[in-house]
This record gives C-alpha cells, structure tokens and sequence, in this order.
C-alpha cells in the first residue's frame, strides 16, 4: 500500500481503490494479526501454492499435443471458464457487496462506478492468474499442434484475456439486472440464486455440454464438424479466436472470434457504463438499516423454532450446545447473506458433476461402465456434508463465536455435532433425495440403486473429517480465509476420490461381490468413525494465536 | 452551511426520518440527540451522501445533496458510529489510502497524520507496523476520526465518537471539536452521553420516531423546561420517565 508516486502528487483516487481492494483481497479483509511483518499472509501464500497447482493441472494438456488446434483451444477454454467462473461466483459477493465497507467509503468523494471498476479489475486480475498458471502448458501444446504455429502462445493469451473479461463482466452484469427487475429490497435473496445459478452455468457451459456433444463429432477437432448450437457456448467462441488467429479456421472461425469480441465488448460496456448506476443501488442498500422485520423471515423463524421442538428433533438435539448449534446453523443457512452466498454456490457445481457423469451414457445402448455413474453420484453425496462443513466455518461475524469459547464448554466436539446435524437435515437429506430421484429418472430402473450405497456409507466418515484436529468449527474464521480460488482444485480433489470410489463399487458390482464390499466398508467405516468420535471428543479448542 | 428541508427516509414501510427540517450555520456545534431507532444515524448517512433520500432537499456548503452528492462529499468529514476501518491494513496505509481519495498529495497527507499522530499520542511505528486489525478499540477510534478530519472538511459529523475512547482521549477530543468549531468548522456531534453534549454543544437537536422535537440552546431548553438537566428533559420528553421504576421492578423480580 506504501505509495511509490512522487510526493508533491496525490495518488489518483482509482489506482488509490484498485491497490486498496488487491490488498484485501491478499491479505483477507479481517484479521487478528499482530504485527506488519506477521500479517496473516495465509490467503497470498494459499494463492501461490493453488496457481502451482493449477500449473500442474494444466499440463494434462500436453496429453492433446497431437490434436488439432481447436479442441485444444475448447479443453483449454472449457476449463478456464470453469475455474475462473467458480472463482467469480464465489468471490463476487464478498467483493462486491460487502457490508462494512459502506460505512468506510461511501461517503468519500468517490463514485460507485469508481468502486465497481476496481473490484472488478481486481476480479479480473485473480482470475488471469488463475487462467495463465492453467493455460500455461496448454499453449504450448497448441503450438506443437499438427495445425499450430508460434502464433498459438499469443493467440491464446489474447483469447483467455477476452474470456476473463467476458466472464468477470457477466456476474456483475447478473447482479445489476437483478438490481434492475427486482428492485433493492429481494437483492439479497435473489443475489444468492444468481450466484448458484453463474456458478451452476459454468460448470454446464464448461463440462455438461460438451459430454452431450457426443465424443464422435468432437473427435473430429475441425470446427465445421460440430453442431449449430455448439456455436451458442462462450468456450467455443474464445477456441474460435485461436483457431482465426493461428490461421486454420477459416470463415466459421472468423464469425466465431467476432461473436466472442463483440459479446465480451457488449457485456463489458453493459456491466461497466449502462447499467453501473443499478450497482450504486446495491451499494446503498448495504448503508441501510431497518428495525422492520419482513413477514417471510418472521415466518421462517417460527418454522425453525417449530422443526427444533418437534418430536424427532427434540429428542435427536437433547444436548443443549447441540441444539443451540443446530439452530446457529440452521439460521444461517436460511438468513445469512454471506454464508448463503458461499455455501449454496459453493455446493451446486456437485450436483451438476454427477449428472454430467451419467448423462452421456443415458442415450447409449450399452452402457460401458456397467453402472459406474450412479456409484458416482453416490459418492458425491458422501463428498457433500464434507463441503458444506468447511464452508460453514467462514462467516463475517466469525469474531462472535468467541462465545463459545467463553462458556463452560472443553472443546468444540458438540458444537461441531450440532452443525454437522444440521447439514445433515438441511443439506444432506434434500440432496440425497434429488440424487437417488436424478438416477431413477436417468436410468429409468431402480435395480441400480444400491450402487448409491457405498458413498451413503461412507457419509459420516466424510462428515467428520472436516471436525479432525478441531478443524471446521462452524462461523469461526473470517469469510476472507475461504480460499474461493481454490474451489475448482478442491472440486477435482472430489472428483478424484469419488472417482475411486466408485470404480471400486462398480468393479465388485460387475464381479459379484458387491454385498462383500459393502459389508467390508460398513466395518471399516464403523472403526473409523467411532476413533473420530473418540478423537474429537478429547480435541481441545484450538488455539487463538 | 447546512441546511435541511423536510428530509424524509421511509424503507418500505417504515418511515425512518419524518420530515425534519433546520439549519446550521458555520462555526457552530450542534448536539444530535435521540433515543435507539429515532432516525440519527439514517439522518446523518443521508446528509453524508451515503443514503438517498426518500423527499426533501438538504444543501451542503451551497452544494445540493442529491445533484452534487460528490461535492458534498469533498465538504464533509464523517465517523460512522460503527468505526468500521478496513482491519487487514496498517493505521498508515489506511489514512494514506483515504487521503488518497481526496486527492491530497503525499507529503501534504503525511504531514497532517504526524500532526494527528501527535494529537492523539500515538506511536508512528504503530501506525507502520500494526495492523488494524490488532489496534484496541480506542485506537482505532482514533484513526478513523484521523480520517475523517484528514482533508480539513468545513462540516463533520461525529456519529458517537467517544466510543472507545478512554477519559484522557475524550477530553482530548472534546478540546479539539471545540478548536475545530472556533476555526469556523460546522459540527453535527450525535450521542447517547448527555453531559457531554450538555458542556460541549452550543445548540440540541431532539429527535424520536423521525421527527425534530426541539431545537435549541441546551441551557435555554433545560431552564424553559424546568427539567433541571438535559438528561431530565431527554427522557421526558422520549419516554424514558418510567425507566426508573422498571428498573427497581426487574432488580426486585429477576432470579437467575
């Protein structure tokens, strides 16, 4: 922040906000740092080491180094929509709505469109990182492409920059139509829906289409061999600006390139000049404050208090802190903007990765994986009481749950319990219940279903694990610390592990042996998780330094 | 230098601040007072550019709030009552990037926090080193009425300012807005601490559900009143009066 412009002259009030927002976007926007030089670095150092690792992800790009420019350009592109949406989606709110920052700098002589331009430059900066670490070995499979060129490097650059852009601009554009056609007083509802939806959109526009592309036309890597509509989806627009750059597309790369600068310029100049004043009604929306307490939230607070007192409940939650954390969580969950607008964004690419899983072989005579995709879909399930725990423990207010820490409670065992309790009824269960519905509806049979069984199985292991070591105590870090630029890496982690998962379930399925199998993971699952119990029980709370 | 016409802030429904009207001239050290909910702080954000107005017009230093919101802001200093500063910067990067905003050259900004460092008794290797996050409340008090008061603004707002502040600093304090008004500086000082608004404030403005109740010099207000103290004339008029009783009753009543 120490300013390196010649003293007699001001910073400009914009270079001034643009270093601002950089700043907190590295160090988290709270802290309980001490000193300067023993800053909580923890967000800039988890950055380096996420761009690292989407540097590694990014040299299975090498294995296209035979394939034509295009589908290169389309994996590549495909991906980076992926990542840079995730990031957008999660980071977006937190960005550009933040609360306390109202009362900082909304009443500096500063503009909103000033303010919307450095959040949005600074958007735009994160995600480049995240694009060049990823694009990295990609280009330079592009260039030793059988139709690459030297070209390609610079081609690609030019095209990831526009695909950033394009990308960065439509979330804020989303949030400024929503400000437009529902008005000030539904944005926080409606912002978590657009949210779920951008995030949802960038998983489908960057994995779920080209699956239902169908593998013979998009093995073919010429541009003309795809389908009219393929030309509707942004990765093939930017793959479109490689393939006119590099020279090898002819007319339909031309039109493809000039649809993708003309609609990333449309939306930037929509996002940025025309609709900006809609951003200064979501900026004031923060500064007020209103002691009336709409009808609908009165309702949802009785609902909870009525589900908490019901039979089942009550006797489920009879521990006191269970149930006080319960109903923290659940509240939350329901009510609070900032945890709403990273959980439920942060879970709905999971359930679009099963889908995509079992859609491709849905319209397939013969199924080759004999059923792999519904063991898929239940792993996933197991996979997401574990995401939702490490979400739950970021919240603005997370200096409030000293609280805890403050009552006589040894350790954060049953706090830990109460939320994973409430996952369980507000998340898990609904989710479980979509999923099993998803499979039946896709594979038209129930006779799959307990390929569903090993990842149900595995569910309370995977809820646990995020509690170990005192870990995930729910509202207990500041939301800065949520490392949403890693979201897309966590989710191959995910995928990965289901992956494994699932081949093992579908193997013993195939052979015979399922029920051995699942008897076999009861067992161990049982071992484990009742050593995790003991462990967390005996966790102290961490420390506060 | 402000003055205010029938500013009105409804949300929805509820109609935060009803219409009040009154004007401040230079110099003067207004008192704003009123009880939790009574529309101060709505008030004070509207007169800052931080809230549109629902109706009514208030003008600025000669400048119109709602056509030159961002003179308006050049014009004034503010310390919101939640004293939010953003915790991951250090006091120096945090006033430096204010005065950035004002467009107030380097050594010019420099020179006037070494002269609040000063003020304030704070040390400048705090200010470099420490992060915000980590100052004490009063600290951090301290640099955000730094901030506001940095670009030398004609009107400020203080939304309780003495929060925080330990009894050394708020005498401190309560000197300086004095300076500050003899220089000719308008001040608009909001706070539940009546005594203090009583010896500090030339003039009162009460307000409860919205609405101005009264206007005018505290001693004038508590002599006409035959309250006896600004405190008396307070909760009588904003319905305190039975809080005496209710409090004997819970004290006799409440069991743990």
């Amino acid at each position: 922040m120490t300013a390196d412009a010649s003293p007699a002259t001001a910073v400009s009030p914009d270079r001034a906000l643009r270093r601002l927002f950089l700043t907190l976007f590295l160090r988290g926007r709270s802290s309980r740092g001490l000193r300067r030089n023993n800053m909580p670095r923890s967000v800039a150092s988890k950055l380096l080491l996420t761009l690292l690792a989407y540097g590694c992800f990014g040299c299975f790009a090498l294995a296209f180094v035979q394939r034509p420019v295009f589908e290169i350009s389309i994996y590549l592109h495909g991906m980076t929509l992926l990542f840079c949406g995730m990031f957008i989606a999660a980071s977006s709110g937190e960005i550009l709505f933040n609360k306390e920052e109202a009362d900082i700098l909304l009443h500096r002589p500063v503009t909103p469109q000033a303010l919307l331009r450095a959040k949005l430059t600074i958007l735009l900066q994160v995600s480049l990182w995240i694009a060049g670490a990823f694009n990295l070995a990609g280009m330079v499979a592009g260039t030793l492409a059988p139709n690459g060129n030297a070209l390609y490097p610079l081609a690609h650059a030019l095209s990831t920059v526009l695909e950033a852009v394009f990308c960065a601009s439509g979330v804020v554009l989303a949030y400024e139509l929503v400000l437009r056609s529902f008005g000030r007083e539904k944005l926080e509802g409606i912002m978590t829906t657009v949210q779920v939806l951008v995030a949802v959109g960038t998983v489908v526009a960057g994995q779920l289409v080209p699956r239902v592309i169908g593998r013979a036309t998009f093995r073919s890597g010429s541009i003309n061999a795809h389908p009219w509509w393929f030309d509707l989806l942004p990765p093939t627009w930017f793959a479109g600006l490689d393939d006119a750059i590099t020279g090898n597309g002819g007319v339909r790369a031309a039109t493809l390139a000039v649809i993708g600068i003309a609609l990333t310029a449309l939306v930037a100049w929509l996002a940025l000049g025309r609709m900006a004043r809609h951003y200064e009604t979501g900026m004031q929306l923060l500064g007020e404050t209103t002691s009336n307490v709409p009808a609908s939230q009165l309702t949802s607070r009785r609902w909870l208090d009525s589900l908490v007192h019901s039979p089942l409940l009550s006797w489920w939650l009879r521990n006191p802190v269970r149930r006080t954390a319960f109903v923290l969580v659940a509240s939350y969950l329901v009510r609070d903007r900032d945890v709403k607008l990273r959980v439920y964004p942060g879970l709905a690419p999971l359930l679009v990765m099963p889908i995509a899983f079992m859609m491709p072989m849905s319209h397939r005579a013969a199924d080759p994986f004999g059923g792999f995709g519904v063991a898929f879909c239940g792993a996933y399930m197991g996979m997401i009481p574990l995401f939702a725990l490490s979400l739950l423990q970021y919240s603005q207010q997370w200096q409030a749950g000293d609280v805890f820490r403050a009552a006589p409670i040894p350790g954060p065992a049953l706090l830990c319990a109460g939320a994973r309790q409430a996952v369980t009824c507000f998340i898990t269960i609904p989710l479980m219940l979509f999923f099993t519905a998803v499979v039946y509806f896709l594979r038209h049979t129930s006779s799959e279903l307990p390929l569903l069984l090993p990842g149900l199985i595995a569910l309370p292991v995977f809820t646990l694990a995020p509690h170990l070591g005192g870990k995930a105590i729910p509202f207990s870090k500041a939301g800065e610390e949520a490392r949403s630029a890693r979201r897309g890496l966590d989710l191959f982690g995910v995928i990965l592990v289901s992956i494994s998962l699932s081949l093992v379930a579908t193997w013993t399925w195939a052979m015979g042996w399922f029920p051995w199998f699942l008897l076999g993971e009861i067992a161990v699952v049982a071992v484990i998780y009742t050593l995790m119990r003991v462990f967390l029980a005996r966790t102290p709370w961490p420390s506060m330094e | 230098m402000i003055s205010v016409q029938q500013l009105t802030k409804r949300f929805g429904e509820q109609v935060a601040v009803d219409g009040i009207t009154f004007e401040i001239p230079a110099g003067q050290i207004v008192g704003f007072l009123g009880p939790n909910g009574a529309g101060k702080s709505t008030t004070l954000k509207m007169l800052t550019g931080m809230l549109a107005p629902t109706s009514g017009t208030a003008t600025i230093c000669g400048h119109d709030l709602q056509r030159e919101t961002l003179e308006v802001k050049r014009h004034v200093g503010f310390v919101p009552e939640s004293g939010a500063v953003f915790e991951s910067l250090t006091g120096l990067e945090y006033l430096e990037m204010v005065a950035a905003l004002y467009a107030i050259p380097e050594a010019a900004a420099r020179a006037r926090i070494e002269q609040f460092i000063a003020f304030f008794d704070l040390s400048f290797s705090t200010l470099t080193d420490k992060l915000l996050g980590a100052y004490s409340k009063g600290m951090r008090r301290k640099v955000v009425i730094t901030s506001a008061l940095l670009h030398n603004p004609p009107v400020v707002f203080f939304d309780e300012p003495l929060d925080g502040l330990d009894a050394n600093a708020a005498v401190g304090f309560k000197a300086l807005i004095q300076t500050l008004a003899r220089e000719g500086k308008t001040i608009v000082y909001s706070s539940h601490i009546l005594d203090v608004v009583e010896r500090v404030c030339d003039r009162v403005l009460i307000i409860d559900k919205g609405r101005l109740l009264l206007d005018g010099k505290p001693e004038t207000l508590v002599a006409e009143s035959g309250a006896g103290t600004l405190e008396r004339l307070f909760t009588r008029l904003t319905g305190g009066t039975e809080l005496e009783r209710r409090a004997e009753d819970f004290a006799r009543t409440f069991r743990p």
